[in-house]
């Protein structure tokens, strides 16, 4: 199951990346919440799957799956929450502000 | 010693606020006691009986840069020209700055350089040398640009930074791989373990990076192109460090380097050729100029290179003459200095084809150029230093050292015949500069000014240089054995004992000055008509041009360079990051065999994992299609809680809460930014892009996947977390030990994690509400 | 006394929410700034002379043991960089009110400003690989909120696409930790060092250590990964700008110094020549980069890039000269882009503009402007006796001692243009006329000053007073070249 796993990570690595390259804002945000849910899907998958019981102590069983990754993850997972509701904001103004959600229209010249 | 060097620099601290306070006084008089203090200190060395002083103070002895300052007689002659010589200037530029210019930093920078000069010629410590050698090209710089408002003084000190700032770092490259090599930072070490450095692979390198900075600082051919913009300067600057001091930096260098390379054939060949080549081009082109101080500049250039010449021919009798001669030269070409400019202060122009006859205006002015350029020229006459060390220039070419390389050999049989070349347009333009100042008929209406003597204090250090040619062209032993002798001592490292006279009887040396003089005076008197010659050489081509050619080219390339990649496209930007590592990390992959794949420890798969992992896919790939904003972000939130699901299935109960709850929240406020924008639109881009985008997007995908297992293929330790559940109970007091470890042993990890989301917060509401105040304002 | 080791984290995370609550009150914000960073430099100064004295100052937070809890390792590498830091700060709390609008000093500049410190801080300080990311994203997620401050239309555009390159490189951040962890089974460095020296680098480790490598990279701007850099580091004000290009590349160049030389050194032959070219790629590009624009703040944005070429170089060359040099080096540069930025910050500012081709004869009106960009320039390029000439000496200095000739030409011929690139500014827009009507307004640049000169003070300090610097420096670098002192220091008590 962990190269299923693997590979859909590696999935979501990519659809991320093709959203990330294009030129919408939206887009692009969409992009970096699926590298997000990838990566994280990538640690889950580093801590072996499926070996023992949710990591809860409880008498008799010794078996428990990795709780590290998920502590890992639980981290990660709210800061990729903080960072994304601060590009969405972000993009949202970038968007009203600018009067384009075309990044491609976003590029500047020299001297500003 | 070493107080002597750091005294100007010292002093030039003050000068600001003595020019400021004493404004009524010229600032010049009180600098004037620094130099000559210098000097009278220095003079006491001189003697039949010296022998070389060595004074350290330790700077950074743990990487062996130290102050370490070495008196021998090539570096006495040195200082006595730079504070002599220094001295001179100072006075004469106090009659020729006037009080309303910005004196006090005239004089920092010129005392700045004045230390610069005598720390370059002290030093025995490579670094310590090389800091003093910038230093000597900074203060040059802030002097040519001393009337900053022109134009054309910016561009000659700019011109003048680039290249010997260039030729700087280029020797200190040499520098460091001498200490490298050699592992010492002391000069005069090196120079006794000069047969490890001449058995090093690194030889050649070496000695091009020294001569790389000899040649750029003394303005040899090819560099030679900054010195004449460099006359921008005001005239006491040209007289000092144009001629007199800063550009024999590289004669100095090459000199005090040249006992390690004497026995390297190379050494020869490439000084003499640049030498060589410097003397004959620079004396040519002088020819050819109108203007008094580029006529000077181009004849220091050949001068240069003519003393370059003889430290790359090597011989005693050409060091000797290369010594004496640089003391010649500082004599004749810093009172011609002086005269351009009092000229040029006199009359209000340094065009010669606007002046002349100013014999009659300027008679005291007159005589003086008239023994300096004489002297130049090399005429025979007992009283001119600058025959004597022509002479022996002569006698150095016919007496070469014989090498095993054809081309050596083919050099020993044709440098004679151009030093004859170079010296007879030496001849030409020593001529022309005087008899087109100070003979020919006068062109009084042409003048800006009414040309008159120039003031009697302004007179004062032509004078002296004057007496100075006279003096040791009456008495050359005078300063030979006290003086020269150990100078040409320290460069070639045997004593060299040499009478110099006046007649040495029909010899082939006293034939060659005569056809220069012979040949030199006919083409004088029929410039007008071979001057089209300059026309075919060099015709349209110059080496500023080339300069002038790279340096717009600094300005237009680099920037079409830069634009083709900066284009501020995240597009662009994005796709060469993740390609770059893309391809170095599959690279390291395939280069290390890094990949590796296991199938003992999997964990079973179930259908419902494969459904859920299947809709998480389809819907990954679904957002690459989706068309309205609602759609596209419900789709993502498709994934969000598939992968919430997938938490739930591997027993993560928490982190699918966490999940649930936050793939909530994002897909709200998904929708709250995104309603109100534009709808998606297709990506209707050329399908070149769309093919590059996928193959990036699959291809790293493809990468991380591929890591991915090789990691979990090899799982070769016990992970830190039995541990976690050992103790979770026992010492953290919790029996979920996810939240144990959040809490108490990843503690630090939970607390900045809020730390960062507060700041999120802090940042989005400044976003919003900086927005709000200014549709308030 | 090993709570010590956490104060330069705690301290300003304390004044960063004690700011945030007097973000309206803004006399009082500046005062507490000023007053909070120099209190926390004297904490630091005194931890570093600590940790030179005595060595190595580790914490187990919470109690718990290493290698499972996380631990703070004040080491003397890590504290010599969080000085430079809060020297920097102290300069930048200073020049922040002249330079900020009451707007952008109201909306949590100073929360902001402090909370990068702790970033930065932990992220020198942590011996854990997870928590390392974590203080990442601390100083990230501060820069974001310090780029967009003002929040015009061009800075929300560049700063869009700073958030978005840089999270990223998190991402894949996170994700190589994991895959790291997955083969050596821990996250704590020390113990990671351990672990992979065992099995000596073997297997899918080097392509994990090369992926670390690029995920600091980004940060580091080095090249091919700087594209995002340049713009985005302009567009914010100045002593945002000062703060980015000393601290935040520099971070980057941290990690990468600490990962490969603490616990990817096993395949040395292998990643380290890969640095070099790198290290000569950076400098060239970011040479041309910076003589290629006539925007004075691009300029000196352009010329992070060969600054981290050098870095990277010692790096590469992987000798004690050379990572002595990195070390010199990295402290120098803090300090001067530090000044750069915010003396160019004043000149954009007196001038009105940030196009060269506007500016004539500033230094006719403002002298001592002019006279600290040239003395910067020179300080910049590496001449003596100022400090980047003892870092480019070591660096050059290990780098020929191993034979690496063409990167040592590269690097001098940088030198050239770097300083070519700054004196441009000081030849156009410094020298020139006096301009002849009355319209000029002179613009007070008091309280400028002060800052620039005492952090170029540090600069001259550095060369001058090498023989004070050096011998530290080099402790590190040989301890760098010990890792078991670092395992040891952390792991046996």
């Amino acid at each position: 199951m962990e190269i299923v796993t693997s590979i859909l990570a590696g999935l979501l690595f990519a659809t991320g990346i093709y959203n990330l390259l294009q030129k919408q804002l939206l887009r692009i945000v969409i992009g970096t919440t699926l590298i997000s849910h990838g990566a994280h899907l990538f640690i889950l998958t580093m801590g072996e799957l499926k070996r023992g019981l949710p990591p809860v102590l409880t008498d008799g069983i010794t078996e428990y799956s990795d709780p590290l990754p998920q502590a890992l993850i639980l981290t990660s997972i709210v800061i990729s929450f903080g960072t994304t509701s601060l590009l969405l904001v972000l993009a949202y103004r970038t968007a009203k502000e600018n009067n384009t959600d075309n990044m491609g229209q976003l590029r500047g010249t020299e001297n500003e | 010693m070493i107080f002597a060097v750091f005294l100007p620099l010292l002093f030039a601290l003050f000068v600001p606020y003595i020019s400021k306070i004493k404004a009524k006084v010229h600032t010049g008089i009180f600098v004037l006691i620094i130099p000559i203090l210098i000097f009278l200190y220095f003079i006491r060395f001189i003697g039949t009986d010296f022998s070389p002083v060595t004074e350290t103070i330790s700077w950074i002895p743990s990487l062996g840069i130290n102050l370490t300052f070495y008196l021998d007689g090539l570096s006495l002659l040195f200082v006595l020209l730079i504070s002599g010589i220094g001295s001179l200037v100072v006075l004469y530029s106090i009659y020729y700055l006037h009080k309303s210019e910005r004196l006090g930093h005239f004089y920092v920078y010129l005392l700045m350089f004045m230390a610069a000069m005598l720390g370059v010629v002290l030093s025995d410590n490579v670094f310590v040398l090389y800091m003093f050698w910038e230093l000597t090209s900074i203060s040059s710089f802030l002097l040519i640009g001393y009337w900053h408002y022109n134009q054309r003084s910016r561009y000659g000190a700019l011109k003048s930074m680039l290249i010997t700032v260039f030729g700087g770092l280029s020797m200190l490259g040499g520098l460091i791989l001498l200490s490298v090599v050699t592992n010492t930072t002391s000069i005069q070490s090196m120079i006794a373990m000069s047969d490890v450095i001449l058995n090093n692979d690194y030889l050649p390198l070496i000695l091009t990076l020294l001569l790389l900075g000899a040649f750029t600082k003394s303005a040899q051919f090819p560099f030679h192109i900054w010195l004449p913009d460099a006359m921008e300067a005001p005239t006491p600057v040209s007289a000092y460090l144009h001629s007199a001091t800063m550009v024999k930096a590289g004669i100095f260098l090459v000199a005090r380097f040249s006992p390690i390379f004497a026995g390297y054939e190379w050494f020869f060949i490439i000084v003499s050729i640049f030498g060589i080549a410097t003397l004959c081009w620079g004396s040519y082109m002088a020819v050819r100029q109108t203007d008094l101080k580029a006529i000077l500049a181009f004849s220091t250039i050949s001068q240069l290179g003519m003393i370059m010449a003889m430290l790359g021919f090597g011989t005693e009798v050409a060091i000797f003459a290369a010594v004496f001669h640089i003391l010649n030269h500082a004599t004749f070409k810093g009172s011609l200095f002086m005269v351009a400019g009092i000229v040029d202060h006199e009359t209000g122009t340094r065009d010669i084809r606007k002046l002349g006859g100013l014999l009659t205006f300027m008679p005291i002015t007159a005589t003086l150029a008239l023994f300096g350029t004489f002297s130049m020229a090399g005429i025979p006459l007992p009283f001119l230093n600058g025959f004597y060390s022509k002479e022996l220039f002569f006698d150095a070419t016919l007496h070469l050292n014989e090498g095993t390389l054809p081309i050596t050999n083919f050099l020993v049989q044709i440098i004679p015949y151009l030093a004859v070349f170079g010296s007879i347009f030496t001849f030409v333009y020593s001529l022309y500069f005087v008899f087109g100042v100070f003979g020919g008929k006068k062109q009084i209406d042409q003048l800006p000014k009414k040309p008159h003597e120039a003031p009697i204090g302004m007179l004062v250090s032509p004078i002296v240089l004057v007496l100075g040619i006279i003096l040791i062209g009456l008495f050359p032993n005078m300063v030979n054995g006290t003086f020269i002798a150990h100078a040409a001592q320290a460069v070639s490292g045997v004593p060299i004992e040499k009478d110099i006279y006046f007649w040495h009887g029909f010899i082939t040396p006293f034939f060659m000055s005569l056809a220069v003089v012979g040949i030199g005076f006919v083409l004088f008197l029929t410039r007008a008509k071979w001057a089209k010659v300059y026309h075919a050489v060099p015709g349209n081509f110059s080496f500023n041009g080339v300069y002038d050619w790279t340096l717009s080219k600094m300005d237009t390339v680099p920037s079409k360079i830069t634009n083709t990649y900066m284009t501020g496209s995240l597009r662009l930007y994005a796709a060469l990051i993740l390609s770059t590592v893309f391809l170095i990390t599959l690279g390291a992959l395939l280069l290390t065999n890094g990949f590796t794949i296991s199938f003992d420890n999997l964990a079973e798969i179930t259908v419902l994992e494969i459904a859920v992992v299947t809709i998480m896919a389809v819907a990954a790939i679904a957002t690459i299609f989706a068309r309205h904003n609602v759609s596209a972000i419900l789709i993502l939130g498709v994934v969000g809680y598939g992968l919430a699901i997938l938490f739930v299935i591997y027993r993560a109960p928490d982190l699918a809460l966490t999940q649930l709850v936050i793939e909530t929240i994002t897909v709200a406020l998904f929708l709250l930014c995104f309603y109100h924008l534009p709808n998606l639109r297709s990506p209707n881009e050329q399908t070149g892009y769309k093919f590059t985008n996928a193959l990036i997007a699959i291809g790293f995908g493809a990468l991380m996947t591929v890591i991915g297992i090789a990691a979990h293929s090899s799982k070769w330790f016990d992970t830190i977390s039995e541990y976690f559940l050992e103790t979770s109970y026992k010492l953290g007091g919790g029996d979920n030990v996810v939240n144990v470890i959040l809490v108490d042993m990843r503690g630090l990890d939970t607390l900045f994690e809020i730390v960062v989301l507060g700041i999120a917060a802090l940042a989005i509401f400044s976003l919003i509400k900086l927005k709000r105040n200014k549709g308030a304002e | 006394m090993s709570n010590l080791a956490v104060l330069p984290i705690i301290l300003p995370l304390l004044f960063g929410i004690i700011l945030a609550l007097t973000h309206n009150r803004i006399p009082l914000s500046r005062f507490l700034t000023k007053t909070f960073t120099i209190i926390n430099l004297g904490v630091v100064s005194y931890i570093t002379f600590r940790v030179f004295n005595q060595g190595t100052i580790t914490l187990e937070t919470g109690g718990w043991e290493a290698p499972y809890g996380i631990v703070i390792v004040a080491d003397s590498l890590a504290m010599l960089l969080v000085l430079t830091t809060n020297i920097i700060a102290v300069a930048c709390a200073f020049y922040a009110p002249h330079s900020l609008s009451e707007r952008q000093e109201k909306y949590y500049f100073y929360p902001f400003f402090l909370l990068l410190i702790t970033g930065v801080s932990g992220a020198f300080l942590t011996g854990d690989l997870f928590n390392l990311f974590v203080f990442f994203e601390v100083l990230l997620m501060a820069s974001y909120g310090l780029i967009v401050l003002g929040g015009d239309k061009v800075q929300l555009r560049e700063s869009i696409k700073y958030v978005i390159i840089n999270l990223f490189s998190s991402m894949l951040f996170v994700t190589a930790v994991a895959f790291l962890y997955s083969v050596v089974g821990t996250i704590n460095m020390a113990q990671i060092a351990e672990r992979v020296q065992e099995v000596e680098q073997q297997g899918i480790l080097t392509t994990i250590a090369i992926l670390f490598f690029f995920v600091f990279a980004t940060k580091a701007a080095l090249f091919p990964l700087y594209y995002w850099m340049p713009k985005s580091y302009i567009v914010p004000n100045p002593v945002v700008s000062a703060l980015f290009g000393a601290l935040l590349t520099k971070v980057g160049i941290y990690s990468i110094l600490r990962m490969f030389s603490l616990i990817f050194i096993h395949n040395i032959d292998f990643t380290h020549p890969l640095f070099i070219w790198i290290a000569g790629l950076s400098l060239i590009f970011g040479v041309i980069g910076s003589i290629s624009t006539n925007n004075v703040k691009l300029i000196v944005a352009y010329n992070i890039i060969p600054a981290v070429g050098f870095l990277i170089m010692g790096i590469g060359v992987f000798n004690e000269d050379a990572l002595s040099g990195t070390i010199y080096y990295l402290v120098h540069d803090m300090f001067i882009k530090a000044v750069l930025f915010l003396i160019v910050g004043v000149i954009v500012y007196v001038a009105g503009t940030s196009d060269l081709r506007k500016m004539n004869g500033l230094i006719n009106y403002y002298p001592l402007l002019g006279w600290l960009l040239f003395i910067s320039a020179f300080v910049l390029a590496g001449i003596p006796p100022f400090s980047g000439f003892i870092g480019k000496l070591l660096l050059l200095k290990g780098a020929l001692s191993v034979d690496e000739v063409i990167i040592v030409l590269i690097a001098l011929i940088s030198s050239l243009l770097i300083l070519y690139s700054i004196m441009k500014i000081f030849i156009n827009g410094f020298w020139g006329e006096k301009q002849e009507s009355d319209n000029i307004k002179l613009k007070s640049t008091k309280g400028f000053m002060g800052p620039i000169v005492f952090l170029l003070e540090f600069s001259v300090m550095l060369g001058i007073g090498a023989e004070f610097v050096y011998p530290p420096i080099a402790s590190i670098s040989e301890y760098l070249l010990n890792p078991e002192l670092y395992i040891d220091s952390v792991l046996k008590e």
